[in-house]
């Protein structure tokens, strides 16, 4: 750690001396390298460093954060005095105090395992790769083509330090490789169609060979290619409609993730990211869902993009079960949200980097998967549609009417995949969605995502995912 | 900016300049203070003083890119000397173009508002203004943000350019709570205006209090009022296609057009105003050195120009306009000109519409078509024969920019500062209506 603990403890116990309830100082670092691409021809290499320390304080029942990319004492003395200065200067205007849940101190240092150092797979591999993606993916495509695939190709090293008044110490250091294709693909006839698709995870460069970039992008462009030259609009009848585990996990994301975060919960985000249909007195009472509908954010899970093991204020994570078996169960919490509910954080505060105050975020969130194949899952669907991938998608500030546009779907005929279908549209509430699971099948997958959230704006870095789902039968739309 | 950090600054230059055959440090000095109000009181009150060093590094036509946010000056000089030993192991760059020769400096001037030091200590005095200006209008809560800036920047490139420009920003934005209602209204500046922080407010509650019925709403075409939020939030993503690269990439639906091809309805212009000192995004000159100016990107319809830096100027033989980002080009304000009609007579004109207050998650399906939606949020009204006859909760506008902008109608002659979490480049805009315009909410 670039950062002597005792550094961080000076500052906290300074913070402590002049009349703070709670200090909590966190370095961060945030180290980037990678390369943007267009075709077979490089943009940029770039490098980014972000590091410094966040201090945040609670003073007069009121929270303060300042930061500084300074590491030195007399910088961080001062910066923690301002954080106290910011706290008292609107305490005035809090009727009710803010107070954190009562938590065990941890204490702790973890890492993730590279068994092939992240930082050695270097700009000359990194744009190895990118050549091959483009060469690899303009040769799958026979009918159209494909006029634009530009990548994104980084590694992001985190480390981070987080000390406060109550004693926690952690240590973390996770490593996170990024790769990011987006393509246009182009026919005379049939117009144009576009992807994103990423690969992320934490973990080391052998992370590579097994994700197999060149082979998945090439692959995908193939199968786009047939949507876009040979995909039929969806019938305007009511049909069987079945998702692909990219777009479940983005609704699990969207709508069980984003109205279980207390904080939308209780109105914090209300003029930016917006509240939630979740009231608290729904919390363990509320049936949102059927059996299948079990949502889970889990931190923990090994080479996961979302992956920690202790939150930025010191507690230890832990899987979530946000809805269990149809019943809103179990929002996120850090210990300010933990405090107002009566119970304990379950370690969800993170921030984006040393500037960020810590607030309560997903990490990798999922549906649960079933024991069935996928064609058990669909065998008994005489009309339907598979959805597997999507571009265009939202959802409203209280998580409830939602969209998805997809990309690559097919037919669903008397019980087996048919011709591909473009541009299908997927409009419904959250109720509708989790009470009309049908079954789930067991091929749990994940895709990764960056999730914007906070003022300012904080992206951190997320796993969404499930299995295969068929839902009942609802009325598929087509872009006008 | 110290004087020490100054110093730092020419020794990169002068010391990388041995091994590079370009390099620019664009030093930026930022403070900012933010309250946030959650439930009508402070949630947390922030303070942030950063250094960031943005590193330009050319060799034998490769481009590298270096952001550090540290003072660690010299690791960020050794990193660059690292670099250039692999120089010739990476390509040359697609879309690389040498620095723009020596200019002569010119800061924007009337830019920087003095009171911000005094209210970054005193924030308390904003919050409570704003709080207080929106509760009284009625509403239960409010929600919202007050954010002070000072910025001081440095470009210094090895082709003799230096510059400096120091300038504020002042960012309110409000969402007021009433039943099942709410409102939101937002205002961007260079300078602190009371005024503005009270009109938020009272627009905020306004909206939130508009009417008490929720009526019925069946999808559909319609032709919709989009407040300057609305607007600002959808010439943000206009503004960003426009960007030259983005268009070299296939990201962009201005790929499909040439400058001079009529795109948009006549009534419709949309200017990038880096020189407009009333909105935060003014700035004098781009990261290359080259002086801003007011540009139409489309003026009466007709698409006018893309935004460049040097290098996507050279690439689509133009010349730049002064608004580079070293990589993508990037508008610094967004002005639309208003029209002549009032905003009351705007509803008043309506028969069968939507009006639209404000609105977020805006998504594309593909950006070469321009293929979108976006949620509206806060108070949705149908109007009829010219009466707001009740809101209709959440719906979507989902159709592709080239409709929104052939479609547009009529724009009142009043214009709003537009800049929160949704606007994110300063928009000057009118209230705007757009016929034809598919909106769509789920049927189960």
């Amino acid at each position: 750690m670039q950062v002597d603990p005792g550094l961080l403890r000076r500052v906290v116990d300074r913070g402590r001396e002049l009349g703070a309830q709670y200090v909590e100082a966190r370095f961060q670092d945030d180290y980037v390298v990678g390369i943007g691409t267009r075709n077979d021809r490089v943009i940029a290499v770039y490098n980014n460093r972000s590091s410094g320390v966040g201090i945040r304080v609670l003073v007069n029942g009121a929270l303060g954060f300042a930061s500084t990319n300074s590491t030195s004492l007399s910088d961080l003395l001062e910066t923690v005095e301002y954080a106290i200065s910011q706290a008292k200067a609107t305490s005035s205007l809090r009727k009710k105090p803010i107070e954190f849940s009562e938590e065990e101190v941890s204490k702790g240092k973890y890492g993730v395992e590279e068994k092939e150092r992240l930082l050695d797979f270097g700009v000359e591999e990194m744009i190895k790769l990118a050549m091959e993606i483009y060469s690899a993916s303009k040769s799958s495509v026979k009918e159209a083509k494909l006029p634009f695939l530009s990548t994104d190709i980084r590694v992001h090293i985190q480390e981070k330090l987080v000390v406060t008044s109550e004693g926690a110490q952690i240590e973390a250091r996770v490593p996170r490789l990024y790769v990011n294709a987006f393509s246009v693909l182009m026919h005379l006839e049939k117009g144009t169609l576009q992807r994103s698709r990423w690969l992320a995870g934490s973990g080391g460069a052998e992370l590579i060979k097994k994700w197999d970039p060149v082979k998945v992008f090439s692959e995908e462009q193939a199968r786009l290619e047939k949507v876009l030259v040979s995909g039929v609009a969806p019938p305007s009848e009511s049909i069987w409609v079945v998702l692909g585990p990219e777009v479940v996990g983005l609704i699990a994301h969207e709508s069980a993730g984003h109205p279980m975060e207390a904080d939308r919960i209780l109105g914090r985000e209300a003029s930016q990211a917006g509240e939630s249909y979740v009231k608290p007195e729904f919390i363990g009472k509320y049936k949102i869902g059927n059996k299948y509908a079990t949502v889970i954010d889990d931190p923990t899970i090994p080479n996961s993009y979302g992956f920690f093991l202790y939150d930025d204020e010191g507690v230890k994570a832990r899987p979530r079960y946000l809805y269990n078996e149809g019943v809103i169960y179990e929002p996120l919490h850090n210990r300010h949200t933990a405090k107002i509910f009566n119970t304990k954080s379950n370690g969800a505060a993170r921030s984006m980097d040393y500037t960020s105050e810590p607030i309560i975020r997903m990490s990798n969130t999922y549906l649960a998967p079933g024991n069935i194949s996928f064609e058990e899952l669909i065998e008994d669907i005489d009309l339907g549609i598979y959805v597997k991938s999507y571009m265009e998608w939202n959802i409203d500030d209280v998580r409830w009417n939602q969209r998805y546009v997809g990309l690559e779907a097919y037919m669903v005929r008397k019980g087996e995949l048919a011709e591909p279908v473009r541009n299908p549209v997927l409009e419904f509430t959250t109720g509708w969605f989790y009470s009309n699971i049908l079954g789930v099948d067991k091929n749990l997958e994940f895709y990764p995502g960056t999730c914007g959230k906070g003022e300012p704006s904080q992206g951190v870095p997320v796993w969404f995912g499930g299995p295969n789902v068929k839902l009942s039968k609802m009325r598929v739309g087509v872009l006008a | 900016m110290s004087g020490n950090i100054l110093d730092s600054i020419h020794e990169i230059v002068k010391k990388l300049s041995r091994s590079f055959d370009e390099v620019a440090v664009h030093a930026i000095a930022k403070k900012d203070t933010m309250v946030k109000i959650w439930n009508s009181e402070p949630s947390i009150t922030q303070l942030w003083r950063e250094i960031e060093l943005h590193l330009r590094l050319a060799k034998s036509n490769r481009l590298w890119v270096l952001i550090y946010k540290t003072h660690e000056l010299g690791e960020l000089v050794k990193r660059a000397e690292e670099i250039v030993k692999t120089a010739n192991k990476i390509s040359e760059a697609e879309f690389y173009a040498p620095l723009p020769d020596y200019a002569a400096c010119k800061p924007l001037s009337g830019v920087f508002d003095q009171n911000v030091e005094y209210y970054m200590k005193n924030p308390d005095n904003l919050a409570n203004s704003l709080i207080t200006e929106t509760l009284s209008t009625g509403v239960e809560r409010v929600s919202g943000t007050i954010r002070l800036s000072q910025l001081n920047r440095l470009l210094v490139t090895s082709k003799g350019y230096e510059c400096r420009e120091a300038k504020t920003a002042f960012e309110v934005y409000a969402r007021a709570f009433k039943g099942d209602l709410t409102g939101h209204w937002a205002h961007g500046s260079t300078h602190i205006s009371h005024d503005a922080i009270r009109e938020v407010g009272r627009k905020a509650g306004l909206y939130a209090t508009i009417t008490k019925n929720k009526v019925d709403f069946t999808p559909g075409e319609y032709t919709v009022l989009l407040s300057p939020l609305v607007i600002g939030n959808l010439v943000n993503y206009v503004a960003n296609m426009a960007s030259a690269l983005p268009v070299l990439m296939g990201f962009s639906m201005f790929a499909k057009y040439k400058p001079g091809e009529k795109i948009a309805a006549e009534s419709i212009s949309i200017y990038d105003a880096p020189r407009d000192t009333t909105l935060p995004g003014a700035v004098g000159f781009d990261e290359e050195g080259v002086e801003t100016y007011n540009k139409p990107i489309i003026e009466k319809g007709v698409l006018i120009t893309l935004l460049h830096n040097t290098a996507t100027a050279i690439k689509m033989n133009t010349r730049s306009t002064g608004n580079a980002g070293w990589i993508t080009p990037r508008s610094w304000n967004l002005d639309i000109p208003g029209g002549s009609v009032k905003y009351e007579d705007l509803i008043r004109d309506l028969r069968e519409g939507v009006f639209i207050t404000n609105n977020w998650y805006t998504r594309l399906h593909n950006y070469y078509e321009g293929i979108f939606s976006t949620v509206s949020r806060d108070a949705t009204l149908l109007v009829r024969n010219g009466d707001i006859v009740g809101h209709i909760g959440r719906v979507r506008i989902a159709s592709t920019f080239e409709r929104l902008l052939k479609n547009v109608q009529e724009l009142s002659g009043e214009k709003f500062s537009v800049w929160w979490w949704e606007v994110r480049v300063p928009v000057k805009a009118p209230y705007i209506t757009v016929s034809n315009l598919q909106l769509t909410k789920p049927e189960v």
